[in-house]
Order: C-alpha cells, then structure tokens, then sequence
C-alpha cells in the first residue's frame, strides 16, 4: 500500500513538472482546470484500483502466504510424526527382537531341562529295569533250587520210605518203639 | 466248630452232674459210648433223629427206644432223647467227648490216643503209660489202635499234646530239612 501510494505521490510530483516543460516550450501537461480533474480521475482511478485489483489480490497472496504457511507447517507436523513413528517403529521392533531373543532363550533353556530330566528318566528306568531283572532272575533261581531240592528231598524220602517198609521187621519195629518210649521222657 | 463244642460241653455237664450225684458217672459214661457207638454206626439211625421234619416227640421217643434195647440206663435214655428232641444227635461224639473230658478232670486222669504201626506188647504199653503218668503228672487211660499207613513206631494224644514216635515222623521232619537245605 506504502509502495502504492508513493508512485502515486511520484506520479503527482512528475505531472508540474511536465506541466511546467509544456509551458516552457511545449509540454505535455498544462497546468490549468484539467489537471485538476486528471488528478482527480488519476487519484479515483487509483481509488478504484486499490480497492478492487489490489486489496483482493493482497488478500488472495495473504491466504496463499497463509496456506503455504499451512501446508508448510503440515508437511513438517507429519515428517515430525513420521519421524516419531519411525523411532517408536523401531524402539518396538527392538522390543520385539529382544521379547524373541528371551523367548527363544527361554524356550532352550526349556527344551535343555526337558531332555536333561528325559535323559535322567530313562537312566532311572533302565537301571530299574535292569535290577528288576536282576531279582527277577534270583528269584528264579532260588525258586528252580528251591522245587530242585524239594524234588530231590521227595524222591529220597519215598525211596527211603519204600526201602524201610520192606527192610522192617517185628525186632526192627519193637526197637524203633522202645526207642519213642524212652524219648516220651523228654517231653518236659 | 467252637459253638458245637460248647453246645456240646452244656449237655455234658448236665448229664455229668445228674450221673454223679446218682453215683453212677462211670457207668453212665459207659452207657453213652455205646449207645453213641450204636447210634454213629448206623447212619439211618442217625439221619432219622436228625431229621429236622420229624416231629421232636417222635425223635425223642426214637432215641429213648434205641438206649433202652441197647440196655443203657433210664437216665442215658431219658438224656438221649432229650438230645434227639432238641435236634442235637448229631452232637453225640461230642459229648461223649465233652463228658469223658469231665470225667477225667473229675479224677485227675487223660486219655491217650495211640495210633501204632503194629500192635503194642503189654509190656510196651504199660511203659509208655508209665512214661506218660510221669510226664504229665496224671493217670493215663490208653486208647490204642493199629494204623497200617505208619512206617513204624507210634504217634500218642494226650488232649492237645503229641507225641510223635513214628518213622513216618522222622521222615516228614528230615524232608522238611532237606527241602530248606
């Protein structure tokens, strides 16, 4: 406005003095009525000018100003949340990783006990396996002793029982109870 | 088993104690052991007065007929069908048992049952009583019978103490060593 209004004075200052040049030898404007209306229609036209061309088209920069402004200060807001969704992006995938390393720590360490207790397990039942055959085995053998020997102790005794019922004799049988007579003594 | 010997030991005393006081528990122990013998060996006789769908008088009547042609006194024959009545003959080796037992106790005396391979001499026996008198203090009545299974020797009662003299024993007792090992 300041610019416009000094070309304008400019322009006022310019016209005596093309007014005067006229009068000194032929000019272009002559310093009478019409000047006076010129400047008028000058200062109308310039009236007109501003508040129809120069105004709206000041205020048409001003909101473009505004709106680059605008924009301007969007685009840096979402670079800034871009910025700050990267960082967070990524503060969350390091997070992420770190979860995972401990979990996948974790999981081995897991799968480490498990088979280490698997391992122990199997041991624990083969040792019991293996002693459980073991008595099995005795018992076995202690049984097969056990039927031999009352086998053997069968056999004797019936052969013995056999050999003595034909071998006794009335002496025999009078000794064997004169013998169990004089044990009856024994019985206290 | 035990409920039957009781039962058994109740009638016994009974007539034990009427037997006494009549003076005549000896005779009538005698009486009862044949009457018994005669009633055990003749199974019908013995399914009859143990039938439980003949009427009571009738096994009575039964019974006192058999003690009376067995020539027991009125007493054994009175006690007999009482037994008979009460639906107890078959309780009767029992008491015989149970009233010996009291007899015995009464005079200070046991039965030896035993069993021999073959038959003791006199002089066998009378040892083995004496024996016996010794070592359990009481006169010894001697039940003997020859058992064919034994080996050889014997094998004596006296209530629940036995003496085992046989073979067969020593036998059994060596098997039972050999068989530990």
């Amino acid at each position: 406005m300041i610019r416009v209004l000094a070309l304008a004075l400019l322009l006022l200052g310019a016209t005596p003095a093309a007014v005067l040049a006229s009068e000194g030898g032929g000019g272009l404007i002559n310093l009478d009525k019409s000047l006076i209306i010129q400047a008028i229609n000058f200062a109308l036209l310039l009236f007109i000018l501003v508040k129809l061309l120069y105004k709206p088209l000041l205020t048409k920069m001003e909101e473009r100003t505004q709106a680059i402004r605008k924009s301007l200060d969007e685009a840096q807001a979402a670079r800034a949340e871009a910025q700050h969704e990267r960082e967070e992006h990524a503060a969350r995938l390091q997070a992420a990783h770190a979860e995972a390393q401990a979990i996948r720590a974790a999981a081995l360490k897991e799968a480490g006990e498990e088979q280490r207790k698997l391992v122990e397990a199997a041991r624990g039942e083969a040792a019991r396996l293996v002693e459980s055959a073991r008595a099995e085995l005795a018992q076995d053998v202690r049984r097969a002793r056990q039927d031999l020997r009352q086998e053997v102790s069968e056999l004797a005794i019936t052969v013995a029982e056999r050999l003595i019922r034909k071998s006794l004799h009335d002496d025999d049988h009078r000794r064997i109870v004169a013998d169990a007579i004089a044990r009856v003594d024994k019985v206290n | 088993m035990r409920a039957r010997e009781a039962t058994a030991r109740r009638y016994a005393r009974a007539v034990y104690e009427l037997a006494r006081e009549s003076g005549d528990a000896d005779s009538v122990g005698r009486e009862l052991v044949q009457v018994t013998d005669v009633v055990t060996r003749q199974t019908a006789v013995s399914d009859v007065l143990s039938r439980p769908w003949i009427k009571p008088d009738d096994r009575r009547a039964i019974a006192a007929a058999i003690a009376q042609k067995a020539g027991a006194r009125k007493l054994v024959q009175d006690f007999l069908g009482l037994v008979a009545e009460r639906g107890r003959a078959d309780h009767l080796s029992e008491i015989v048992a149970a009233y010996q037992a009291l007899e015995d106790a009464e005079r200070g005396q046991a039965r030896a049952q035993v069993r021999s391979a073959v038959a003791l001499t006199d002089a066998e026996k009378r040892d083995l009583s004496a024996r016996l008198e010794r070592a359990l203090g009481k006169r010894i009545l001697m039940e003997e019978r020859v058992d064919p299974t034994l080996l050889g020797g014997f094998v004596a009662q006296v209530g629940s103490l036995i003496l085992d003299g046989s073979l067969d024993g020593q036998l059994a007792r060596l098997r039972q060593r050999l068989a530990r090992g």
